[in-house]
């Protein structure tokens, strides 16, 4: 018959051997099959109606340690009893004790049931004796004894005195009771009829070894057949963090594009971090509020005095530049101050310094901080997305064209710019997105042209074209987050059972 | 960024036709303002801090009605000739210098108007004012005192008046130590001699800048007559307070009235509400936005911004700006006006021409290649933050405590330093994650940071990689054969593994992995007490490796 294991053959072969019907135990011996092996066949054989599975269960007796203990000494009643009868029938309960040689533990067991079967009394620390004369044994101790010469015995054999004595021995928890089931397998028509057709046994394998491999020995066996729909054990694969796939993704479109990458400090002075960006020294996004400032160490080293000083002049009075400035006293001390940087423009702008010749396209995805409390929506650290493009004829639809096809390759179709502010770009825009599942525009960052007040003491001559937008909240629309913190929970779960970002 | 929530009822008032929300909804964002919350009769917007003009109704009206071409070109704004005197006494030179002022009369306020006022207040303090610092803004009623008002400074305990919102008369000094605005501005004026204080021809008290004003001058809605004052050490900030506030009010329906403000040996006519000029190149405009736009083009782009322009000569424009604007700095900002007034909208994103090649950060280059070969062995990388606390960096780790890069205004005790290596970070992930099947292996490519007085910034920045394997069998051996096929697919020569002895690692079991002689990371069993600390279970070993010196070829500098 096709379709049957070897197991499942063995078994059906041994049965017919038993004339069509015998008991697991006699099965498992005569195919030399494990009797869990032969119960698997059975199951199987039964569900295809070759084999009838007769089961019988009964119950019995054993006793434990206790009663076998009592078996032989007798019941600490019967002890107490005979040990006063010794003593003339009252004695005090220590003496009585003494006598019978009982363990501290059990006298109040003999004390009780010496109460309970009515052979004495017991009137203060004095214990009396209701009987003359020894009484003759009870059923239970009669069933204590045939259980200790039989070792066990089957409860439904029990007349119903027996069974009154075996409830008793039950309650003084003197035995242990076991269910027992007797399997016994019988041929049916059909599985007479493989049987005696004879089956053919080969060897069955369910791991294919290289010793089968190389001696050919793989033709003469059966493969197994697995149940290939079954769930199989789950494996997790190395992979890159969700957040670091979306930076290499962001870095990969701006290579693609042409830019170099380019990478800085993670401490910057207050001076490339701010004043170099035009951004006055009272400015608030200069306040401890929004910025880390260090305690140690606590100021850097400036610049070329040549730099430093044009930049200073910017901001009092706009320099050369044709601007108004800031009107106010340049501190370099201010400028000295030592902050984890807030945006990765300050890498952009050192780059700018002393790379001053169009065309110039390079960008970063990296680390930046504010000083924010960490909630759903902000991080104290994250990364931005940077970029500048410096050429003679660039212009601001040059720059709304970068970002809208750097989004674009992002899969984000709907980008619009609206007018924005910063402190150091003029014209300004920050880049939104409209997010189809949400049914809203999300901000995704600022861009602008660098102001002449930030190009001039740098002395770059062409248009510079800007962006500094944010990788989180990119990150949360493609992997489905509505709180930031995830990407940073290394949660194991999520890390593996995400899918890796395509 | 300040919020203006916007009733388009009240709106419509301003603009002189109906508005819908969706409308506002739909052209607020063009002029630069982000859109908070957009209701069935009102729109919250936020607006950038350049743009304080936009905090109120008024504001936002002038702009929109602009944008809308309901009305262009430059708002007018008349005033009448003065006929109150402000004297600033020499006293005051010491403590808060300056004082402007301005009378507004006739107008009508509601009681929503009065809020409105305050926030406008505020919103100044805040945007110009830098929280009071630089200028700070009092509106009296100016019916309830009598001109010619002095502005003076006055000692701490010599008068005595009644503060805003209390019912008692307090000195200057009881109002620093007491009030709640007093223990809340105090810095700006405590360390003077005398405090500032504007008073009336009988000397009672109109305020006591930059702290209260006084109860006698509260304004409410039956208020018909206001007398603005803004003092403040910056000339700057005090006239710039003024102009938008003064502003402000005409639109809301007042008539303006200057003030002669008398100074030792100077007197000023005060508000001054001459438009600026600037002149604009329409072909710099073009240039920067890629446009073509003719003369007449650029103008009415100005026009519908509310600048005015005309032509000067050849290619030339004269903008003329109204007083309110007060961001604008260079030609620049009016090329930008030129965009906002062209619209965003309309302006079509192309590619640039320029053409250059594209390439790799070397650091990011080693750091990809750590990343294939450890995801390649099977690890999954997190991504920790490299701010972090003692307690987790050294405490647990069994380190004596270093001198680490340490912030001065952290944010949570939990965040107060920057690692100087990733383990303690992988540590706490394995603990957070003990509910997760095992084995668990883990790696983490990414910064670190130390003191280094070389350099421009007195910090380094410097690439790592860590590695843990945590499970019932985790040790040395496997740790070790990771760590053997990193160096060799790194590509990395001339390296050792040592003995070595580092507390956080058990003694036995621990490495030093050295590149031409010089330690360059460590590698085993982690402690069984730093398990403990992080409260990990299962066995855990280890390693972390400075990444940029295995890169032998190029000698990266950060």
């Amino acid at each position: 018959m096709a379709g049957l294991r070897l197991h499942e053959k063995k078994a059906l072969m041994a049965l017919r051997s038993f004339d069509g019907k015998a008991s697991v135990e006699d099965v498992a011996e005569k195919s030399g099959l494990a009797h869990a092996t032969v119960m698997r066949a059975a199951l199987t054989l039964s569900e295809r109606n070759l084999v009838k599975i007769h089961e019988r269960k009964w119950n019995v007796a054993t006793l434990n340690e206790e009663g076998e203990d009592y078996a032989q000494y007798g019941l600490p009643e019967r002890r107490l009893l005979r040990a006063l009868l010794r003593l003339g029938g009252e004695a005090s309960v220590d003496e009585a004790v003494r006598e019978a040689g009982l363990a501290a533990e059990i006298v109040p067991i003999a004390l009780g049931w010496l109460k309970r079967k009515n052979w004495g009394v017991i009137k203060g620390k004095k214990c009396m004796l209701n009987v003359k004369v020894e009484p003759s044994l009870g059923a239970d101790e009669k069933l204590l004894a045939t259980m200790f010469e039989k070792r066990s015995i089957t409860i439904e054999d029990l007349s119903r005195e027996l069974k009154q004595a075996l409830e008793t021995l039950r309650k003084r928890n003197l035995v242990e009771l076991e269910e027992k089931v007797h399997r016994e397998l019988e041929l049916t028509e059909e599985g007479w009829r493989t049987a005696k057709k004879g089956l053919e046994i080969t060897e069955e394998v369910t791991q294919l070894t290289p010793e089968l491999i190389t001696s050919g020995r793989w033709r003469n066996v059966k493969i197994t057949k697995f149940d290939v729909a079954a769930p199989g054990p789950v494996v997790y694969p190395g992979k890159m963090h969700p957040l670091q796939q979306i930076i290499q993704r962001a870095r990969e479109i701006f290579l693609e594009m042409g830019f170099m990458e380019i990478r800085g400090p993670l401490v910057e002075t207050a001076f490339w971090n701010f004043d170099a960006l035009f951004q006055p020294q009272d400015h608030p996004a200069r306040e401890m509020m929004d910025t880390f400032y260090l305690a140690y160490p606590q100021k850097g080293r400036l610049p070329p005095q040549r730099l430093v000083e044009a930049v200073a002049k910017t901001h009092e009075d706009g320099w050369i530049t044709g601007s108004k400035g800031w009107r106010y006293k340049w501190s370099h001390e201010e400028a000295k101050r030592l902050v984890l940087r807030t945006h990765t423009t300050a890498e952009t702008i050192k780059y700018l310094a002393t790379h001053r010749k169009p065309p110039i396209k390079v960008f970063s995805v990296d680390r930046v901080y504010r000083n924010e409390q960490v909630t759903y929506k902000h991080l104290a650290e994250f990364h931005q997305i940077e970029g500048i493009v410096a050429d003679k004829n660039v212009t601001l639809r040059d720059l709304m064209g970068t970002l809208k096809t750097f989004y674009m390759k992002f899969g984000l179709e709907k980008i619009e710019f609206w007018p924005s502010y910063f402190p150091y770009t003029e014209p300004s825009a920050q880049v939104v997105a409209y997010h189809p599942k949400l049914e809203r525009w999300i901000e995704l960052g600022g861009m602008g042209m660098f102001r002449p007040e930030v190009l001039a003491p740098m002395r770059i001559k062409c248009p510079v074209l800007a962006w500094g937008t944010g990788l989180e909240r990119l990150a949360m629309i493609e992997l489905g987050l509505d709180d930031v913190r995830m990407l940073y929970a290394n949660s194991l779960g999520w890390l593996r059972r995400t899918p890796l970002c395509q | 960024m300040p919020v203006i929530n916007l009733r388009v009822e009240k709106m419509a008032r301003f603009l002189g036709r109906p508005v819908a929300a969706e409308e506002a909804a739909k052209w607020l964002p063009w002029l630069g303002f982000d859109l908070e919350e957009v209701g069935g009769d009102y729109v919250k917007v936020e607006y950038n801090p350049n743009r304080i003009d936009f905090c109120s109704y008024a504001g936002v009206a002038r702009a929109l009605k602009g944008f809308l071409e309901l009305e262009t070109g430059l708002p007018k704004y008349h005033s009448d000739e003065p006929k109150i005197t402000l004297n600033v006494d020499k006293a005051v030179s010491d403590v808060r210098p300056y004082m402007l002022a301005a009378v507004v009369r006739d107008i009508k306020l509601d009681a929503d108007d009065v809020v409105e006022l305050m926030e406008m207040q505020e919103d100044l303090h805040w945007g110009i004012g830098r929280d009071r610092k630089k200028a700070s803004i009092g509106i009296h009623n100016l019916d309830a005192v009598e001109p010619p008002f002095t502005y003076t400074a006055v000692e701490p305990a010599s008068v005595k008046f009644v503060p805003l919102g209390k019912t008692e008369e307090m000195t200057p000094k009881e109002i620093l130590e007491k009030h709640e605005k007093g223990l809340a501005y105090r810095h700006l004026i405590d360390w003077a001699s005398k405090y500032p204080l504007l008073v009336d021809k009988h000397g009672r008290v109109l305020s006591m800048p930059p702290i209260i004003n006084g109860e006698l001058t509260r304004v409410n809605e039956n208020t018909r007559n206001l007398f603005l004052d803004v003092t403040g050490p910056s000339f700057e900030a005090v006239e710039k307070s003024l102009k938008v506030l003064a502003t402000a009010l005409a639109d809301m329906g007042g008539k303006l009235e200057k003030v002669t403000v008398n100074y030792p040996g100077q007197t000023l006519i005060s508000p001054n509400l001459e438009p600026e000029k600037m002149k604009l190149r329409v072909s710099y405009a073009n240039k920067m936005l890629g446009l073509k736009l003719s003369m007449d083009g650029a103008v009415r782009c100005l026009q519908r911004c509310r600048l005015d322009a005309k032509v000067v000569e050849e290619g030339v424009l004269e903008v003329t700006i109204p007083p309110y604007r007060i961001d604008i700095l260079h030609e620049i900002d009016l090329v930008e006006e030129v965009a906002i007034g062209y619209g965003y909208y309309r302006l079509e994103p192309k590619i640039p021409a320029t053409i250059t090649v594209g390439e790799k950060h070397p650091v990011n280059k080693l750091a990809e290649t750590a990343r294939q070969i450890m995801t390649g062995l099977g690890f999954l990388e997190v991504m920790n933050f490299t701010l972090t606390n003692e307690r987790i960096h050294y405490e647990f780790m069994r380190l004596k405590p270093k001198n680490p890069v340490r912030l001065a205004n952290p944010v949570s005790a939990e965040y107060a330093i920057m690692r100087e290596m990733l383990l303690p970070g992988l540590l706490k992930n394995l603990a957070e994650n003990k509910h997760e099947s095992y084995p668990q292996r883990l790696f983490e490519v990414s910064d670190v940071a130390r003191v280094n007085r070389r350099l421009e910034t007195m910090c380094e920045r410097r690439l790592h990689l860590a590695a843990v394997t945590c499970h019932s069998m985790a040790n040395y051996t496997e740790i070790r054969a990771f760590c053997e096929a990193l160096l060799a697919n790194m590509g990395t020569a001339n390296w050792q593994i040592r003995e070595a002895k580092h507390p956080s690692f058990l003694q036995g079991r621990t490495a030093a992995i050295q590149v031409n002689d010089k330690e360059v990371g460590v590698l085993g069993e982690i402690h069984p007490q730093v398990l403990n600390n992080f409260g990990i279970e299962n066995p855990t070993a280890a390693f972390e490796i400075d990444l940029e010196q295995l890169s032998l070829k190029s000698k990266i500098k950060t």
